[in-house]
C-alpha cells in the first residue's frame, strides 16, 4: 500500500503516502496523484510515513508537480520523512517542490 | 391366478407365489401384489398388509385392497389387531370385531365400511418378524375358520412366503442402493482425483495423495505461476467421509483460484479462513501450508495454519522448522498468519499429513524421525521415485496406514541450475572481495522489497553508517530497476543474478542479467536542471557509488555492472594517512 489516505482540507487534497515506493508501486501514486489533480485543486503530499522512495517514486512526484503548475495548481510536499528528504536532496529537487513542515503549516502558507 | 382355497391349492399357490416373488425386485410392488394374492386366495372383501418401521416400534400399512385404503396408517406395536398379532407372535382370529376390545372402530365410522370378522397372521423370517397381514370379512358371510381352520392356515402359509419374499425384495433393494453409494463414491473419488495437479516432471516440485478410502480428506495443489514461481499448499480437512470430502474439494478449489493472484501466502491463508469460516458447518476445519517457491533463487515463502511443521533437509542437515503459529482454518473468522522465508540452498521441503507420520508397526508410530530417516534412504534420483520409494519401504515393512496420506515435495537440488549460476560467478572476483552472499531472481519489481532487507544486512556488515546504508540500498535499487526496464523492457521472467562482496574498505556489488549487450557508452545520467520525470536512477547511482562500471563478459550473453562503494570514514582515513605521509615525506625532505 503507497497511498495511505486521500482527504480535502480548506479546498486543498491532502494525500499521505506511505511505505517504499518504488518500480513496483509508484505507477499507483501517479495515478492518484494525476486522478485528483483532476479537480484542479492544491495537492499537499504527505511524506512522513514514507519509509523509502526511489527514482521512480520521485518521477511520480515531479510528473504531478508539472501537471499541477500547468493547471495553475500547487503541489507541495508536507511532513516529508528524513529518508525521502535525502532522496529529494540526493535529486536535487528539495529546492523544486514547496516542502512544509506539517499540513498546518501548508495551509497558513497559502497566499 | 384364480384358484380354489383347498389345500393343495394353497400350496400350489404358495410355490407360484414365492417363486413370482423371487423373481420380483421391488419392495412395494412385492407388497402389493402379496396382498392381493391372498385376498383373491382367501375369498375375502378386505385385506391389509403391514410392515414393521426400522425403529421396530409401529406397524405401517403398506398396502391396502378393499373398499376402505388405509395405505400409510401407523398402529403403535401391541396395539389394535395387527399390533397383537406382531407382539405376541401369534394368528389371531376375530370372529366378531365389534366385540373384540382391541379393534380400531374409526376406520369403519369414517368409511362406512363394517368389519365383521378379520383374519390376521405374524409374518416372519427366520427368527425375525416384519410385520403382519391381515383380511377381513369373507366374501361368503361365514366367519373365517378358528386357529386351527383351514383359513388360518392358508394365511399364515401365505403370510410366510410374503414375509420371505419382502425380505428378497429389501435385500435387492439395499444391494442396488449399495451399488449407488459405491457408483457415487467412485464419482466423487474421480472428482477429487481430478483435483490434485497434473504431475509435470519438469517442474521440481511433487505429491502424493492416498486416501484410505475412496474419498480423502486430504489435499494437495500446486501450479506455475508466469514469472516461474510455483505456487503451492498441502491440507487436511478434520473428520472423515464425505462432509471431508466436500469441504477438502472446497478449499482446494479455492486455493487454487485465489494462489493464482495473490503472491502472499499468510494473506491467501487469511482470505481462506474467513470463506471456511464463512460458509462451513461448525466442527469442520482444515490444517494448512501454502507457500510460494522460485526455482530461480530457492526461496521458499509459506504460511502454517495448525499443520504439521515441513521438514527442510539441507544438503548437510535438517532444518528445525517452525511451529504452526496460527490455527487451523475455519475456527476462528480474523486471524493472522505469519510468512516464514527459507533459502533452500538446494535442499528439500517436505510438506505432509500426520497420515504418513502416523502409519504404524504394531505399536510402533513412523513419526516425524521415522519420516526423515526414509526421506535420508531415499536421497538419490528424480524426486518422483524418491517419494515412491518412502511409501515402497512402508509398504513392503508391513507398516499400516491408519489414514489419508499425503506428501509434497520440493527439490531446490532439481531446479538448481540457476542457484548454481549464481554461485559461479562469470568473472571471477578481485582477491581482496570476500564473498557475503548472492542471489538470483526474476527481474519482477516485486522482489525489489525482499531484496532491500539483505543489501542492508550486507552493508552493515561492510561497518557502514546507516545513512551510508539508505544510500546504498537506493544505488543498488537503482541498478536492478535499470535492467527490469532497460535490459529486460519489463519482461518479469529475465533472470538477475546479485553477488554482494565485502572490501577491505567497503563493499562491491555485481548485478548480472542474461539480455541483449548494452552500449555502456550510452548510459549517462540526465542533467539535473531538468525538471522533468526518468533518468534519476543512473543520477543516483552515479552520485552514490564510488564506482560503477560494466565488465566485459568473455562470452555469452549478458551484462555485468560492477558497483563499488568505499566506506566515508575508510576513504578519509586513508586520505589522512596519505596526507600524514606526504607530510612526513615534505618534513623529511626539508630536513
Amino acid at each position: 500500500m503507497s497511498v495511505a489516505s486521500i482527504k480535502e482540507e480548506q479546498g486543498k487534497i491532502v494525500i499521505a503516502l506511505e511505505g517504499d515506493i518504488d518500480l513496483e508501486n509508484a505507477g499507483e501514486v501517479r495515478k492518484a496523484l494525476l486522478a485528483n489533480l483532476k479537480q484542479k485543486k492544491d495537492l499537499l503530499i504527505d511524506l512522513s510515513a514514507v519509509s523509502y522512495i526511489d527514482s521512480s517514486g520521485i518521477a511520480s512526484l515531479v510528473e504531478g508537480l508539472q501537471v499541477a503548475r500547468k493547471q495553475k495548481n500547487e503541489l507541495s510536499l508536507v511532513s516529508v520523512s528524513a529518508r525521502a528528504l535525502r532522496v529529494l536532496e540526493l535529486a536535487r529537487l528539495d529546492k523544486v517542490f514547496a516542502i512544509h513542515a506539517d499540513v498546518a503549516a501548508a495551509l497558513a502558507a497559502r497566499p | 391366478m384364480t384358484m380354489t382355497p383347498s389345500d393343495s391349492g394353497a400350496l400350489n399357490f404358495a410355490a407360484t407365489l414365492a417363486r413370482s416373488f423371487a423373481a420380483s425386485l421391488n419392495v412395494d410392488a412385492t407388497v402389493g401384489q402379496a396382498l392381493a394374492s391372498i385376498i383373491q386366495l382367501l375369498e375375502t372383501e378386505a385385506g391389509s398388509l403391514f410392515l414393521l418401521d426400522d425403529a421396530g416400534s409401529m406397524l405401517v400399512c403398506r398396502a391396502s385392497v378393499g373398499p376402505v385404503k388405509i395405505d400409510g396408517l401407523a398402529v403403535p406395536m401391541g396395539q389394535g389387531i395387527v399390533g397383537r398379532a406382531v407382539a405376541e407372535d401369534r394368528l389371531l382370529v376375530v370372529e366378531n370385531a365389534y366385540e373384540d376390545k382391541n379393534f380400531f372402530k374409526a376406520a369403519d365410522a369414517k368409511s362406512g365400511f363394517i368389519t365383521r370378522s378379520i383374519l390376521c397372521a405374524p409374518m416372519r423370517v427366520g427368527d425375525k418378524l416384519i410385520g403382519a397381514v391381515q383380511v377381513l370379512n369373507k366374501r361368503s358371510g361365514h366367519p373365517f375358520d378358528g386357529i386351527d381352520g383351514k383359513d388360518a392356515n392358508m394365511l399364515q402359509v401365505m403370510a410366510n412366503a410374503a414375509a420371505l419374499a419382502i425380505s428378497n425384495a429389501r435385500l435387492a433393494d439395499q444391494l442396488l442402493e449399495q451399488e449407488r453409494i459405491k457408483r457415487e463414491l467412485e464419482l466423487a473419488s474421480e472428482i477429487q482425483r481430478s483435483l490434485l495437479p497434473n504431475e509435470d516432471d519438469d517442474l521440481p516440485i511433487c505429491g502424493i495423495n492416498r486416501p484410505i478410502r475412496e474419498v480423502s480428506g486430504d489435499f494437495y495443489d500446486y501450479f506455475e505461476l508466469p514469472d516461474g514461481t510455483i505456487a503451492f499448499a498441502l491440507g487436511d480437512v478434520s473428520g472423515k467421509g464425505m462432509n471431508a470430502a466436500l469441504l477438502m474439494a472446497k478449499t482446494a478449489s479455492l486455493f487454487r483460484c485465489l494462489g493464482k493472484t495473490i503472491r502472499d501466502p499468510a494473506r491467501l491463508l487469511s482470505i481462506l479462513n474467513r470463506e471456511i469460516c464463512e460458509t462451513t458447518s461448525r466442527g469442520m476445519f482444515v490444517t494448512m501450508v501454502a507457500g510460494l517457491y522460485e526455482p530461480a533463487t530457492g526461496l521458499l515463502r509459506f504460511a502454517n495454519a495448525g499443520h504439521l511443521p515441513p521438514l527442510i533437509k539441507f544438503p548437510d542437515h535438517l532444518y528445525e522448522t517452525v511451529a504452526p503459529d496460527a490455527p487451523p482454518l475455519g475456527i476462528l473468522r480474523d486471524m493472522h498468519f505469519v510468512d516464514h522465508e527459507i533459502d533452500l540452498k538446494g535442499g528439500l521441503f517436505v510438506a505432509f499429513s500426520d497420515g504418513l507420520t502416523e502409519f504404524r508397526y504394531g505399536d510402533e508410530e513412523l513419526g516425524v524421525d521415522g519420516l526423515n530417516q526414509l526421506l535420508e534412504y531415499a536421497h538419490d534420483g528424480p524426486l518422483r521415485q524418491r517419494l515412491e520409494m518412502v511409501l515402497a519401504e512402508l509398504d513392503q515393512g508391513g507398516w499400516q496406514a491408519k489414514d489419508d496420506l499425503t506428501l509434497l515435495a520440493i527439490d531446490d537440488r532439481a531446479a538448481g541450475k540457476a542457484w548454481q549460476r549464481e554461485r559461479v560467478p562469470a568473472v571471477a572476483a578481485p582477491a581482496e572481495a570476500d564473498f557475503l552472499f548472492g542471489l538470483s531472481f526474476p527481474a519482477d519489481p516485486s522482489r525489489l522489497k525482499m531484496m532491500r532487507p539483505a543489501l542492508e544486512a550486507a552493508a552493515k556488515a561492510c561497518q557502514f553508517g546507516e545513512d551510508e546504508i539508505q544510500d546504498l540500498v537506493l544505488a543498488a535499487g537503482e541498478a536492478i530497476e535499470n535492467i527490469m526496464i532497460h535490459a529486460y523492457g519489463g519482461q518479469v521472467k529475465g533472470e538477475i543474478t546479485l553477488a554482494v562482496h565485502r572490501l577491505p574498505d567497503g563493499i562491491m556489488l555485481r548485478l548480472r542479467d542474461f539480455a541483449p549487450r548494452v552500449d555502456a557508452g550510452k548510459i549517462e545520467p540526465r542533467p539535473l536542471d531538468e525538471v522533468r520525470p526518468g533518468g534519476l536512477g543512473t543520477h543516483f547511482i552515479r552520485a552514490i557509488m564510488d564506482d560503477a562500471s560494466f565488465i566485459p563478459l568473455p562470452d555469452g550473453e549478458g551484462n555485468l555492472l560492477e558497483l563499488v562503494k568505499r566506506r566515508k570514514n575508510a576513504t578519509e582515513s586513508a586520505e589522512a594517512t596519505a596526507v600524514a605521509t606526504a607530510g612526513g615525506a615534505d618534513s623529511k625532505g626539508g630536513n
